[in-house]
């Protein structure tokens, strides 16, 4: 792992002022440069919506390495792993089935191919390749590289066209252009850059069909940079509007979104004792993942609005056991299909806070947990990293004894502890506000039968319960500028360097002063230096 | 193609059957390996196993443990040969476990990045790898973790004496059983390392481990086609590499490493049909475990691979027991300081470590030697008990009698003693000449020599 050390953020936090300016700022250097490159290998999810843009649905998508996601994000584990062996067979295993399917089924075939080859390594598989090639290592194939392939569909053919051409497919999706994301920039002639490198548009149109579309690029784009048309900031921003207009960039928004706020964590909610929990089903989880999938896109592409807008918003989407867990009316929500509700102006609920997928992932299987709602917040919502406890601290929470208490009673004795205070006195205000939320996002007025105390805060600012941290939030320009922060983390597959953060900020200045509407920092991002500048460093090559 | 000799068809017939498990008509033509003339002797395997969270606490982990008043439930009684066993290992006692009590890391921890001390980090590495963790770009927060070196099941795989008695057709195989996990990445994720970002993730399903060991493409032609297909991969991959910063440079070798591994595997491979074990039954940690192990123990036995490892539940596992009455994931049933679930716990873990046993000791060579009698497997956990993550009383478990190498069935106890000194015992024991072991600060020359009776 390549990570720089030196991201600690100090914890000890000040009222919010309004400003990102009230987060202390890095030491080191106050003016941008590019960081290093990474060389990010496909996510599954990459790969197979790469897989079915170019050939179409239903291809046989069989089981690759598994994703991991250190700072939240699969690019990030992409950039930063070592294919195992076994991956190694998955991919030939995938390769063999997925050219099989394409190759085999001559209507498949048409949507690519416009001719029909008559005999091996003949002129239309020549055309063939030259376009797959083109399409899978997002830039045209070398003449090496075009004559290796076409040798594999001549020599493996035993006399019939197609199946070299399936054998060359097979070997191009195993091939490490297709698998990586080889991005090196060349060396950027302007004045002031010595050692800066600015991608080619080529590894922009590939940049930018990963961000805005979670995949490769399309023909156009391909065509575009081949043509030299996505050199300057007005050239990629005309190609990346065209871009969040398709349906793909919905794809790619939810992926960044799902990874930011940890969705992923739900899959691990495990089942609820059904005596306790009744209303918990084998299928409840899921559908508190497609109720913020719901949201996120109502808020970012149907109403284009303030993305904290989250945070506070009393609209959500339910389907029947949502409904029931949040106690409401939801005309024509059934078990698969969601409706959009107004959530009751005197309910307990507004926003991602108070929704079950927030409350339920960060809460244990027979408690609640304020520390990890807390942290949640912290960490998730402001980009804050809480130090480890101390060496050697005691980590147990003080056992009920012979006088019933709640969890939060026992927090506060854990929190009497100076050492402990430190930290939980940060972390656990804000999760206390969620008290009246039992562990699968129930309401509840009692916890061990004593009742529920909602009242807490954030930053030394005293509030009632979770809808208030929610409209608080909703308005904090931190929330903006860790948005800002994760996307060019997702994006980059590695945590910013000191010298990026000062883009980063900058780019957050913007999104708050443009209203923080979230494809408007795509748009920004994707013109930016910090998306279109690497560092060059001779001394490794 | 290989040719099978004759030797190795007359061998092939005298397999065991396996229960649950229908095998091909042909074991040999499975099995690349699958005969020794009279005399020879199979060489070793090793295995490790890995169990989560420790074991319940007692007063030898000093601190806040040793106030708990509970009882020391793993240690037994007495020490050497034929000891009697304690209520965690009473699960094991059929297969003489050799247990290796009152040892610790000896590494040294360095102050900064803060937080390298805790069980899950430290106990787990020297437990592994003999050494400490990475501390360059060790990440508290987030829990991101890396090795300094290979952990020891492939320092064993790569190593040449080891491999001088023949190429096997999996150089490892790795499986796991619990896919519940504290994150979803680095350590928490597999406990076997080629070197500090390459990690080899464990098979979590019977199927799939079924469809590596035994389903083998359909004939010898397609499969040197798509060997010559690996080939020119391989070819682009080289052309590729000088454009890559060094890391990069070492992720794409790695990569194109296994590429020509698959190639190799392929030039070996026979055409071999195998009837699909039954479906896994989920839910129940030592259904699963067993289905695996009862696969690993046929690749053994037929060399497929010498070298494994398991790992029941993953570091600092989530994973619920709710078939044991135990509410809550396991990490946090450790923290809440749930003594009796850990006891529960712990117990169930042996008695699955166990049924992996039966397994192994229930495959016979060709000889009629239990496959258990040429092995060594070493059981480990990542730290001494997980209510305060304390490192002291690191359990080791060494069972298997390597060919005679290794003494079975005895308790060494060493308080205090270097915990690096159970990895150069497997080394040892295993055939292969280690001087020393362990680094900065777990060095160590010292073997358990009383454990090692051919030296």
């Amino acid at each position: 792992m390549r990570f720089p050390p030196s991201i600690t953020i100090c914890l000890l936090l000040l009222a919010c002022n309004g400003s990102i300016d009230s987060e202390p700022a890095r030491p080191g250097p106050r003016i941008y440069a590019p960081g290093p490159a990474v060389l990010p290998r496909l996510t599954a999810a990459q790969y197979h919506a790469s897989l079915e843009d170019l050939f179409g649905p239903g291809l046989p998508l069989l089981p690759l390495e598994p994703d991991t996601n250190p700072y939240l994000f699969f690019n990030v584990g992409a950039a930063s792993t070592t294919l195992s062996e076994v991956g190694a067979q998955r991919y030939d295993e995938s390769a063999h089935a997925l050219a099989a399917a394409v190759i085999d089924d001559p209507e498949r075939r048409a949507q690519f191919m416009d001719c029909e080859p008559a005999s091996p390594g003949d002129r239309c598989v020549r055309a063939t390749l030259g376009h797959l090639g083109m399409m899978l290592y997002r830039r045209p194939l070398s003449d090496e590289e075009a004559e290796r392939w076409i040798g594999i569909a001549t020599d493996l053919a035993e006399g019939n066209a197609l199946t070299g051409l399936r054998y060359a497919l097979a070997g191009m999706l195993q091939a490490p252009s297709f698998l990586y994301r080889i991005e090196l920039g060349s060396p950027d002639p302007v004045p002031g850059h010595e050692g800066w490198g600015r991608y080619t548009d080529l590894e922009m149109a590939s940049r930018l069909a990963f961000l805005l579309w979670n995949a490769g690029p399309d023909e156009e784009l391909i065509e575009a940079a081949v043509a030299g048309a996505l050199s300057t900031p007005d050239a990629i921003h005309l190609q990346a509007s065209r871009m969040l207009e398709d349906p793909r960039a919905r794809r790619a928004v939810q992926a960044f979104f799902a990874q930011y706020f940890d969705l992923g964590r739900l899959d691990h909610v495990g089942d609820r004792d059904p005596l306790r929990y009744p209303q918990f089903t084998s299928t409840l989880t899921a559908s508190m993942r497609t109720e913020v999938e719901l949201l996120v896109d109502d808020v970012i592409f149907n109403r284009d609005a303030d993305v904290r807008e989250i945070l506070r918003t009393r609209r959500t989407f339910v389907n029947a056991e949502l409904a029931a867990l949040y106690e409401i009316n939801a005309e024509g929500a059934t078990a698969i299909t969601f409706v959009p509700v107004e959530l009751p102006d005197d309910g307990p609920r507004a926003g991602l806070l108070t929704l079950g997928a927030f409350l339920a992932m960060n809460a244990h299987p027979t408690e609640t947990s304020p520390t990890l709602r807390g942290k949640y917040v912290r960490e998730r919502l402001l980009c804050d990293l809480v130090p480890p406890p101390p060496a050697d601290v005691a980590t147990t929470i003080p056992e009920p004894g012979p006088t019933p208490r709640t969890l939060r009673e026992r927090l506060e004795l854990h929190r009497s502890r100076p050492d402990c205070a430190a930290c939980h006195d940060v972390i656990d205000p804000p999760g206390y506000l969620f008290e009246g939320f039992d562990s699968i996002g129930a309401t509840r007025s009692e916890d061990n039968g004593i009742a529920v105390d909602t009242s807490g805060g954030l930053d030394g600012m005293p509030l009632s319960d979770g809808r208030y941290l929610g409209e608080l939030l909703s308005s904090d320009p931190r929330v903006s500028l860790c948005i800002t922060r994760q996307l060019f983390r997702h994006a980059s597959g590695r945590l910013e360097t000191d010298a990026e953060d000062v883009a980063i900020r900058a780019l957050a200045q913007d999104f708050i002063a443009g209203g923080s509407r979230f494809l408007d920092l795509l748009l920004s991002f994707a013109t930016s230096d910090a998306f279109r500048m690497i560092q060059i460093d001779g001394s490794e090559r | 193609m290989k040719i099978l000799s004759r030797r190795t068809l007359l061998r092939g017939t005298f397999a065991g059957s396996v229960v649950g498990l229908a095998l091909p008509q042909l074991d040999a033509m499975l099995c690349p390996r699958g005969a020794y003339a009279d005399g020879e002797v199979a060489p070793p395997f090793f295995g490790l196993f890995f169990w989560a969270n420790g074991v319940p606490w007692h007063a030898h982990h000093g601190g806040e443990q040793a106030s708990a008043g509970t009882p020391d439930l793993w240690t037994p009684g007495t020490t050497g040969a034929g000891y009697a066993p304690s209520e965690m290992l009473a699960p094991l006692a059929a297969h003489r476990p050799t247990v290796l009590t009152g040892l610790q890391p000896h590494t040294a921890i360095p102050a900064e990045p803060g937080g390298q001390s805790d069980g899950h980090m430290r106990g787990f590495m020297v437990g592994l790898t003999g050494d400490r963790i990475r501390p360059e770009g060790f990440d508290h927060p987030s829990h991101t973790l890396a090795p300094l070196r290979p952990t020891l099941d492939q320092v064993v795989a790569r190593d040449t004496t080891f491999t001088a008695s023949g190429a096997t057709r999996f150089r490892s195989v790795h499986i796991g059983v619990s896919d519940a996990r504290f994150h979803d990445y680095g350590h928490w994720n597999a406990i076997s390392y080629n070197g500090p970002s390459s990690q080899n993730l464990p098979i979590l399903r019977p199927g799939q481990l079924f469809d590596l060991l035994f389903s083998v493409p359909p004939n010898a032609g397609e499969l040197s086609r798509r060997a010559s297909l690996l080939d020119a991969v391989a070819d682009e991959g080289r052309s590729l590499r000088s454009t890559l910063g060094a890391a990069d440079r070492a992720r794409l070798d790695e990569h194109m490493d296994h590429v020509r591994e698959l190639e190799r595997r392929m030039t070996l491979a026979t055409g071999a049909s195998c009837v699909a074990p039954a479906p896994p039954i989920d839910g129940d940690l030592s259904t699963r475990s067993n289905q695996m192990a009862e696969l690993l123990a046929v690749a053994l036995r037929c060399e497929l691979t010498r070298v494994f490892s398991c790992m029941l539940t993953s570091p600092a596992s989530t994973h619920v027991f709710s078939n044991l009455g135990v509410p809550d994931g396991l990490h946090k049933t450790c923290h809440d300081g749930l003594w009796e679930n850990v006891r529960r716990v712990t117990s169930h873990q042996m008695a699955c470590f166990a049924g992996m046993l039966d397994r192994l000791d229930a495959q016979l060579d060709a000889t009629g030697t239990p496959l258990l009698d040429r092995g060594v497997i070493l059981g480990v956990t990542e730290y001494g008990e997980g209510w305060k993550h304390s490192t002291n009383e690191l359990p080791a478990l060494l069972v298997g009698g390597a060919n005679g190498r290794l003494a079975r069935g005895v308790h060494v106890r060493e308080d205090g003693g270097n915990f690096a000194r159970v990895h150069l015992t497997a080394l040892r024991a295993l055939g292969l000449p280690y001087d020393s072991w362990g680094w900065n600060g777990g060095e160590t020359t010292q073997p358990f020599d009383e454990l090692l009776p051919l030296g």
